[in-house]
């Protein structure tokens, strides 16, 4: 890790200042919990001669508010641990406090920031590690074609097949997100507008501009939504699968759904013919939720090593969707002594 | 059926089993002497000792499988500010994290610009071996007599394949070695599993006589058996670079290198043609076993057959396969799970094609009287009355019950003990042993104390130096085995000359007086305070004691340590993922030292046992060679959230044996077996392969790849 210099903003406008290209720096590296930023400086993936440190900003107020038009507003520094016990979300979006408590560890979930999990680079291991120069380090081969894709993605052409590491991405997608921003023209852009396809470049997977920062999102309340991951293991380890689902339920019928996914996509993939065939459905119908589901597999074209996403991921929008309706899913016996 | 009923919640007695093994042993409540220190960091490993101005060091590697250094600017990095030494002496690699030189800086910065301004430019050589598949030419042929047997008895044989990958040690203190200088001395922190030895060699280096320098190792973070091979390679160069310097030099690997090159787990690949009876019993047949190694041939074996159990006539042959990737280390019980995970399986198989409850087909077949009767104590514990067919269930959630067997033979060490009795009451115990995260330092103290009948707290431990009476290796379990009978009798001579002491102050007759609680009595009746007695001696007493092949071998009594493990699991059958709910551990280890500790090794045993059948795989990458995963976010470990239940249950009735028998190993053997046909209990279908993954179970319940 080269020397750098530490900038410490007093809001997120000046943040967006200092990061704006042409400033002082020339390479300046925003940092919230940092829990992914460092990872990259220690592996020697970035070299940043600043490091601009946005992780206390508006931790002295509430990170989850309700506003006046019934919408929810998280602040862009809420942790993920916040997120997984308020109120609010528990109640109303049930699917971002499921999903933000579901990510990583109690550890890193003190730590890690709504925004930063929403911008936090893929875990690709031919991307993390210095020695592979592949395509999105600007290399010319993406090595998981021929190499060992277990954990990449089983939707998209390429030419990089790296899977989106965010919890927190569906769930916001599902609740029609915005992202509130500062530092250019526009205060604001969608969720579902706010990442690309690596055919739509590489080198970045999302759609901001350098020098914009994330002051707060904002999403519709949903009580009727719900989150599922499937994880080999239960500490400590990515979802080889997740989904996030959000439903309008009337007189015990289905009468909107909003579907998608995660781990299984550059992007948070989402599944609008899932949706519309849950749209209809009795919410007690089991038969007609699980045929919705397989819906998911369509057009996945896994790659050598990670067929076995698909049947996690159809299994995922299933719990999903009965979490929604707040039904039981299979789980595991509890054993305590 | 969705979920099922929690009906074993309520019939699990408070703390599981462990009231069973109270009052197992010489001390059952006390806790690790170190424990406060190493959770408060105040206990200082090899890694944190940071001399002044001292050098820093690290290895030039190579990146891939197998790769050519074709451009490498030494003269760059030698001119990094800081940077003192800079050499490369290779240029080929034939696996990721091959040395082919080092950079020494005069600080960690210093260090790593140097190292970037070699700016190696590797070229990756064609084809590389990273699985043992790709090794083997052709599957061998039935040698005459299997074949014989095999097609004589028609239907009734198996053929079968198991295969499992390679487990890094992933210590969590890594490897390496910090010289401290002092110009003609010198102390050499080195973080190994053999204090005494690590000392060999090092006086060339550091080119200093041995009496010059002193090896410290008061805390170890783990070894697993990756750290018995002296100062390693990293503590040599240490060594050399700061005799060239005249100064302190610190080189310990970090965390990537930690998984690539120093040691493993080997893989491994069982194929089994047996022929076996209607009723199970097997007549025989042929066991081909390979070792997935590295570059170099050698330390691939698998331990199958184990000798556990009755298998008829087999016979064996075994391969090495060179692989672009590091070397195999002993890894705790070598070769031993990799072989258990193939015999227990299999034998889950011969019963399940039998039609028989494979509890009941082991106990005809295992050999040893104790680890029957230990499988009956476990099967009982466990609940085995509730275990279904294979394959019976339906629904999303399915049970599984499985168990596995285990033994450890005793292997000889010799052990130098000390006890010293100062005159303030105060007593020392010292052997030149060191504690690898076991427990060894609290043994040695436990032992002592009950030797002398003093109490654990008047015993202070030294251990982990080079300079202290000759102490074990930890390795092969012999550490306990070796050192408690070398302090019992250390022990016992430091209290008879206290004791003599005491006689010939009150005439009372030597063989009469003992000591306890804190005093020296006769017939239970005081005589003097155990301080007043000790400021009886004139200057200090040390008792001596001494452990040797010969000790062993004068005892006949048996030094085997057997076990039997039960495991009680769920199989989420949509996404093929496993959850371990209970394993019941029963185990012998002779005479218990200490109740916690014992029990410790067995949980940490079965922990490590879990991580394997389920998640450890370090993978390389099939076109570049490298591995893909040095790191402890993809090389998955089990965390808290993946421990089931662990009752560790101490074999009470071992009175057959003397003293402490193996116990650090056995505990390691059976769990990946067990947990395996736990696995095929609750699907129908063995997965062969170990790490059990998702894509695993449901390729085999979906016909691809599981039972042939
Ligand atoms: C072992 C492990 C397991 C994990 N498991 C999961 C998991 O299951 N699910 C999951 O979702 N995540 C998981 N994570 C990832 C973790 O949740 C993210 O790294 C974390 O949320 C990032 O948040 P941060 O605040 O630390 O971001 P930082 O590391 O500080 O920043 C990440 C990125 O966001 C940018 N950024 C941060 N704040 C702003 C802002 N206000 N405006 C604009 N840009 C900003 C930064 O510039 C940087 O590019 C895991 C991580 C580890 C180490």
């Amino acid at each position: 890790m080269n020397p750098f210099v530490l900038v410490q903003p007093r809001s997120h406008a000046q943040a967006a200042k200092v990061m704006a290209a042409g400033g002082s720096y020339r390479l300046p590296v925003l940092k919230a919990g940092g829990i992914d930023v460092l990872d990259h400086l220690k592996e020697g993936l970035l070299s940043p001669d600043a490091v601009v440190n946005v992780r206390r900003l508006g931790a002295e107020g509430p990170a989850v508010t309700r506003l006046a038009d019934g919408s929810i507003r998280i602040e862009a520094g809420a942790t993920l641990a916040q997120l997984a016990s308020d109120p609010i979300l528990l109640a109303d979006a049930t699917v971002v406090a499921q999903s933000a408590g579901s990510a990583a560890t109690p550890a890193i979930r003190n730590i890690a920031s709504a925004a930063g999990n929403l911008l936090q680079r893929p875990r690709c291991w031919y991307y993390r590690h210095a020695q592979f120069e592949c395509l999105k380090k600007g290399g010319s081969m993406c090595f998981a074609v021929d190499g060992e894709n277990a954990h990449h993605a089983i939707f998209g052409p390429g030419p990089c097949h790296i899977v989106h590491p965010s919890n927190l991405a569906p769930a916001l997608m599902v609740l029609d997100g915005q992202v509130h921003l500062t530092g250019s023209k526009r205060d604001r852009i969608a969720a579902a507008d706010l990442f690309h396809m690596p055919d739509k470049g590489i080198l970045s997977e999302h759609n901001l501009e350098q020098g914009e920062v994330i002051t707060h999102l904002t999403l519709r309340p949903r009580p009727t939504s719900g989150f599922h991951a499937v994880k080999a293991k239960q500490s400590f380890d990515w979802p080889s699968a997740l989904a996030c689902v959000s439903l309008r339920v009337e007189e015990g019928v289905i009468r909107e759904a909003s579907v998608c996914a995660g781990a299984v996509a550059p992007v948070p993939w989402m599944l609008p013919r899932v949706g519309a065939a849950l749209k209809g459905a009795k919410a007690t119908d089991d038969a007609a939720i699980a045929a919705a589901a397989e819906l998911a597999a369509e057009g996945a074209k896994p790659m050598r090593d990670n067929g076995y996403k698909v049947a996690l991921l159809v299994a995922s929008v299933r719990r999903a969707t009965l979490r929604a309706l707040g039904r039981e899913t299979p789980s595991f016996r509890e054993i305590r002594p | 059926m969705s979920n099922q009923a929690n009906t074993d919640a309520a019939t699990l007695p408070p703390l599981a089993n462990r009231p069973l093994n109270i009052g197992s042993s010489m001390n059952d409540d006390a806790s690790r002497l170190d424990a406060l220190a190493k959770v408060t960091g105040a206990a200082k490993y090899g890694r944190d000792v940071h001399p002044a101005n001292a050098l820093y060091i690290a290895f030039v590697r190579c990146p891939f499988g197998a790769a050519t250094l074709e451009s490498c600017d030494v003269d760059a990095a030698r001119a990094v500010p800081g940077v003192v030494e800079a050499d490369v002496s290779k240029r080929q690699g034939n696996y990721h994290g091959a040395t082919v030189g080092h950079v020494a800086a005069d600080s960690p910065l210093s260090l790593r610009r140097g190292m970037a301004a070699l700016a190696c430019r590797w070229k990756r050589k064609g084809d590389v071996v990273t699985t043992i598949e790709q090794g083997i030419e052709a599957e061998p042929e039935l040698p005459v007599d299997a074949k014989a047997m095999i097609e004589q008895a028609g239907d009734r044989t198996l053929d079968a394949t198991y295969s499992t990958e390679v487990q890094t040690h992933s210590s969590l203190e890594t490897h390496g070695a910090c010289v401290d200088h002092k110009g003609d001395s010198a102390v050499v922190y080195v973080s190994t599993q053999g204090t005494s030895s690590a000392r060999d060699g090092l006086d060339e280096a550091l080119g200093l006589p041995a009496s010059k320098f002193e090896v410290v190792c008061e805390y170890v973070g783990g070894g697993f058996g990756s750290k018995l091979n002296g100062a390693g390679k990293e503590g040599m160069l240490a060594a050399r670079i700061a005799a060239k310097h005249k100064r302190s030099a610190y080189l310990f690997v970090n965390r990537a290198e930690e998984h690539l090159d120093t040691g493993n787990r080997p893989s491994s690949r069982t194929r089994v043609r047996v022929a076996f009876e209607a009723d199970g019993t097997i007549k025989g047949g042929h066991i081909q076993t390979w070792g997935g190694v590295g570059p170099n041939r050698g330390g691939g074996g698998v331990n199958v057959p184990s000798g556990r159990y009755r298998l008829g006539q087999i016979t064996t042959a075994h391969a090495d396969i060179s692989l672009n990737g590091g070397m195999p280390r002993a890894f705790r019980a070598p070769g031993h799970p990799q072989g258990a995970f193939a015999e227990e399986l299999m034998l889950d198989e011969v019963a399940a094609r039998c039609g028989l409850d494979p509890l009941a087909l082991r106990l005809r077949l295992i050999k040893a009287d104790a680890i029957r009767e230990m499988a009956e104590l476990g099967a009982r514990l466990i609940g085995w009355d509730k275990r279904l067919v294979n394959g019976a269930q339906a629904g999303p959630i399915r049970r599984g019950m499985g168990m596995g067997v285990t033994s450890w033979g005793r292997f000889p060490s010799s052990v130098d003990a000390e006890v010293v009795v100062n005159r303030d009451g105060s007593v020392e115990a010292r052997t030149g042993t060191q504690d690898i995260g076991t427990g060894q330092r609290t043994v040695v103290g436990i032992v002592t104390a009950d030797a002398m009948g003093v109490p654990l707290e008047a015993v202070t431990v030294r251990i982990g130096r080079s300079t202290l009476p000759p102490g074990p290796g930890s390795g092969g379990s012999v550490t306990t085995v070796n050192s408690a009978p070398a302090f019992m009798e250390a022990g016992k001579a430091a209290a008879t000359q206290v004791l003599e002491l005491v006689a010939g102050r009150t005439g009372a007759p030597v063989n009469e007086l003992t000591i306890a609680g804190g005093e020296v009595r006769r017939n239970g009746a005081k005589v003097m305070a155990w301080k007043d007695a000790c400021a009886l001696i004139p200057d200090t007493i040390i008792g001596k004691g001494r452990n040797t092949q010969k000790t062993v071998a004068a005892d006949k009594t048996t030094g085997t340590s057997g076990g039997a493990q039960f495991v009680d699991l769920d199989v989420d059958v949509e996404t093929g993922v496993v959850k371990v709910h209970r394993i019941v551990a029963v185990q012998a280890c002779g005479r218990v030292v200490s109740r916690k500790l014992a029990e410790s090794q067995v949980i940490g045993g079965v922990i490590q046992g879990l991580s394997y059948a389920l998640f450890e795989h370090r993978l390389l990458d099939r076109q570049t060679g490298a591995m893909v995963n040095p790191n402890l976010e993809w090389y998955k470990i089990a965390g808290p959230k993946d421990m089931p239940l662990i009752e560790p249950v101490l074999w009470s009735k071992d009175k057959e044996a003397a003293g402490p028998r193996p116990l650090g190993e056995p505990p390691t053997i059976p769990t990946a077996g067990a947990i395996a046909c736990a696995i095929y209990n609750a699907i129908g279908v063995p997965v062969r392969s170990l790490p059990i993954t998702p894509d695993k179970v449901l390729a085999a319940m979906a016909g691809k790849g599981g039972a042939k």
